[in-house]
């Protein structure tokens, strides 16, 4: 005979270790020889007190046991064996005899696996070993996944349960696996009730779940939602309940089986994506998107229910002075500080999500109610219901006077104020769109009308607000798309006949047009687009200076027209080092203009920037000078080297008297204090003629040339300046220098 | 197959053919005394057993009579003592079953099946 069985089995063990347990001697030897012929290894017991006394130290792959013995009988034995360590699961097969019925529900009852009717067809006997074997193998390994299954489930702490209704008598019951009722906080034994775990939810959403409990029991439909629970410690979970219906012979619902999880992470992960998604991260409040999805419903309700809505377009004024003279940590502290004020301004409402609106009745759309951040210092209050535009300008003083008081920010006490445009659903538009347009162009008339105020839309404001708009886009796009360029006018030494520099003047080459600095700088300046602009123009200049430098010895200096916000910028210096070092000219090659208005304005802002910019050999000019009201005494201090005469007192020379005594006084100023002079707007050789002698030799405007592209420039120069050809040469060489001290020091003549 | 003279009211008994060459198959050339050792242990188990029933002519529990019977009822059928097993499988039962019946006249006769199978297992191992 072969020592495999046919029923071996590879996960089982070659030759399988058997105890066998009989007090009939002669059987025991039967049974021991028949078995260990097919492959068992066997160790015999002659009474249940030996049996036990093996198994003490030693766990066999079965154990054989015949029922009826003198003292121990097989029963007892099975009961001790099975008490002890290590023996749980070992099957035990019971040996009875043929006509003994009681034994075998003994058997089972005293834990025994199996039992079998003893006979001499010992073939049968070994069969059935090996399917216990097996039997036994396969549940260690279902045991093994289940606690595995458990360690998962508590792992995601998750648990089943099973749940039937009473029926025709029967009571019904909840059975919930231990990981159940760790998510309640429950240990593994403690008895749990549907209705104490029901009471768990708090009241208001105990009523809806049990409403929909009982609408999925009536339907025998599926469940699958979140439920809200406080533990017995007072801890909040959300726990997600999935359970499908169970059905009887009859094919009625008798009861659900499913899982529950606790998902407060997940919720709460999920909560924070939403708020990241719909609130703004500084102020908390609702931001765009959110601020949007709620006008689109609002919209929407006030369309289906027949009322207005309104939008309040807030506008904080000339906030950027606080970000930039306190920083930007204080500008966020202020925002901070407006958005609460705001919040106090209408009856805001956090609440509203995606999806939640649907269930919260007619007049759900006052929960839409709110202010959000559009971004930067812009609000906006949303008004889901207003009986007229009165309504909606009441919350616009309220939100003007709610600013008034001072804001503490950065230990300093400092003023907001805003431009609130407002406009109405359905008069001042039909989607969100145009509503927030129209706000906003109701906002810029409040900002062109001194800021501070109110107003509602009205078409009239549209025009010029949409042009405006428009302008402020395609301005955004200028310089990448690459249509802005300079233009440059001479300086002109009128008695040397030579070029002396060139001031660069900003042009836009708007769809085929050129578009003048007076139509967009203004624009510039109001958006913060200036700093862009001038930055891009001081590049150019640099590049400029560099291609005439080598194309024809060009050694003077191009003059770029700063606004004093440039001015007050830290970085202005490290900017211009960089423009003329990228291209390699000096850095005197660039001069700075600052108009006398804008150099008084931010005066003391501006000095620490005129002092380095000195320092490192830029040179400042004062544009426009004579119009402003300037205080002489800084003069004498600040670190400029020339003086620009206004055009208008160039242009009224030889007209009236007046004119010709401030120029000479603006001569005699800068010549006492060793500045040159550069007269601007000379349009005739009379004109000149009277500048020059008044002691000023240094001259820009058309009589010269007007302001032309840098290769007309260098045309000009060959064709007209160099040949000596302009009418103007011969005059001015007829003259005698009125002073030298008027000149620009040194200089070529160009070849 | 081999006689042994009968006990007294029991005829000669005989081993049982088939049982027997069932033994033999549990190993065919002989080689571990199979038979052989099967037959001892009927013996000592048997003389054993005869002994305690003797005990109980006078005790008389049925308990432990049934318990013998028991035993007896199958190694007996194991070795081929057929009419010893049949007399074993008839007084168990009906001592399980409490039916009514006298003791002392089943442990005789018990007693008599037992000591014809002895005498044949006897002549079997010392011819």
């Amino acid at each position: 005979m072969t020592p495999t069985h046919p029923y071996a089995d590879a996960s089982l063990p070659a030759q399988p270790e058997v105890l066998l347990v009989d007090d009939d001697e002669v059987n025991l030897l039967l049974t021991e020889l028949a078995l260990r012929e097919r492959g068992f290894k066997i160790t015999s017991a002659s009474s249940g007190e030996q049996a036990l006394q093996r198994l003490h130290d030693w766990v066999p792959d079965i154990v054989v046991l015949d029922a009826l013995m003198p003292g121990l009988d097989g029963f007892d034995t099975c009961r001790t064996l099975r008490r002890l360590p290590g023996h749980e699961n070992v099957p035990v097969l019971m040996l009875t005899g043929l006509d003994d019925d009681a034994s075998i529900t003994r058997a089972y009852q005293a834990g025994a696996t199996d039992f079998f009717v003893k006979a001499s067809q010992w073939g049968l006997l070994a069969g059935r070993l090996h399917y216990l074997l097996r039997a036994s193998r396969t549940r260690i390994e279902l045991e093994r996944s289940k606690s595995k299954l458990a360690r998962a489930q508590d792992l995601a702490r998750m648990g089943s349960f099973d749940w039937w209704r009473a029926d025709r008598g029967e009571s019904g019951g909840l059975l919930m696996s231990p990981e159940a009722l760790r998510v309640f906080g429950y240990g593994p034994q403690e008895p749990v009730t549907l209705r104490t775990l029901l009471r768990m939810v708090p009241q208001d959403d105990r009523r809806s779940f049990l409403r929909q409990l009982h609408e999925a029991l009536r339907h025998a439909s599926v469940v699958a939602t979140d439920v809200p629970i406080v533990l017995l410690d007072g801890r909040q979970r959300i726990i997600h309940v999935e359970a499908e219906p169970e059905f009887n012979e009859h094919g009625h619902g008798a009861g659900y089986t499913g899982i529950v999880q606790d998902v407060t992470d997940r919720r709460i992960a999920e909560d924070k994506i939403r708020e990241l998604a719909n609130f703004d991260a500084l102020t908390g409040l609702p931001n765009r998107r959110q601020l949007i999805w709620r006008a689109e419903r609002a919209l929407e309700q006030a369309r289906r229910m027949g009322h207005q809505f309104a939008l309040l377009l807030i506008d904080l004024d000339r906030f950027k002075i606080i970000n930039d003279t306190l920083g930007h940590g204080a500008g966020d502290e202020a925002l901070v500080e407006v958005g609460r004020r705001l919040r106090s301004c209408v009856r805001h409402s956090d609440q509203v999500m995606e999806g939640a609106l649907e269930t919260a009745g007619v007049r759900s759309h006052r929960s839409l109610e709110a202010v959000g951040r559009l971004g930067g210092d812009e609000f906006v209050a949303l008004l889901p219901e207003v009986a007229s535009e009165d309504d909606a300008e009441r919350v616009a003083q309220r939100v003007l006077e709610t600013l008034r008081e001072p804001i503490f920010v950065g230990g300093q006490e400092c003023f907001v104020t805003a431009s609130v445009g407002v406009a109405l659903f359905p008069r001042d538009g039909l989607s969100v769109v145009d509503l927030l347009r129209n706000s906003d162009v109701a906002m810029y008339s409040v900002k062109l009308q001194g800021k501070n105020s109110s107003a509602v839309y009205s078409p009239q404001l549209a025009g010029r607000g949409r042009e405006k708009l428009e302008l402020e886009t395609a301005l955004h796009k200028a310089i990448e798309r690459d249509e802005l360029v300079l233009h440059y006018q001479p300086k002109i030494d009128v008695r040397a006949a030579r070029m002396v520099g060139a001031e660069a003047l900003m042009r836009w080459q708007r769809g085929g047009k050129l578009v003048a600095p007076a139509e967009f700088i203004p624009l510039a300046e109001d958006t913060g687009l200036i700093v862009p602009l001038s930055e891009w123009v001081l590049r150019e200049a640099a590049r400029q200076a560099r291609v005439w430098q080598q194309a024809f010895g060009f050694g003077e200096s191009i003059a770029v027209n700063l606004p004093s916000r440039l001015f007050e910028r830290s970085d202005l210096v490290e900017h211009i080092h960089q423009c003329v070092t990228a291209v390699g000219v000096p850095h005197r090659m660039i001069q700075l203009e600052i108009t006398e208005d804008n150099l008084m304005k931010d005066l003391q802002n501006v000095i620490p920037s005129l002092h380095r910019l000195n320092e490192i050999g830029v040179e400042i000019a004062i544009d426009d000078f004579g119009t402003g009201y300037s205080s002489l005494a800084y003069l004498t201090t600040l670190p400029i080297s020339e003086l620009k005469i206004d055009r208008s007192f160039v242009r009224d020379l030889g007209v009236t008297p007046q004119s010709s005594a401030v120029v000479t006084a603006i001569i005699a100023l800068a010549r006492s204090l060793g500045l040159r002079v550069v007269a601007e707007g000379v349009e005739t050789l009379r004109q000149m003629e009277v500048l020059h002698r008044l002691g000023c030799g240094l001259m820009q405007g058309f009589l010269f040339s007007r302001a032309v592209p840098p290769e007309d420039l260098a045309r000009w120069l060959e064709n007209t300046v160099l040949p000596r050809r302009a009418p103007w040469i011969g005059t001015a060489a007829a003259y005698e220098p009125g002073d030298e001290g008027t000149h620009a020091a040194g200089g070529r003549v160009y070849r | 197959m081999s006689t042994v003279p009968s006990a007294p009211g029991v005829p000669p008994v005989t081993l049982d053919a088939t049982a027997l060459a069932r033994l033999r198959e549990l190993d065919p050339d002989g080689r571990h005394g199979v038979v052989a050792r099967v037959l001892e242990a009927f013996e000592t188990s048997l003389g054993r057993l005869l002994g305690q029933l003797r005990a109980e002519l006078n005790a008389g529990d049925p308990a432990v009579v049934a318990g013998i019977a028991h035993t007896l009822k199958s190694s007996s059928a194991s070795v081929g003592a057929l009419a010893l097993s049949a007399r074993c499988t008839e007084i168990e039962r009906r001592l399980r079953e409490k039916a009514d019946g006298d003791l002392r006249a089943d442990v005789q006769r018990l007693l008599a099946e037992g000591e014809a199978a002895l005498s044949a297992v006897g002549s079997m191992l010392r011819p």
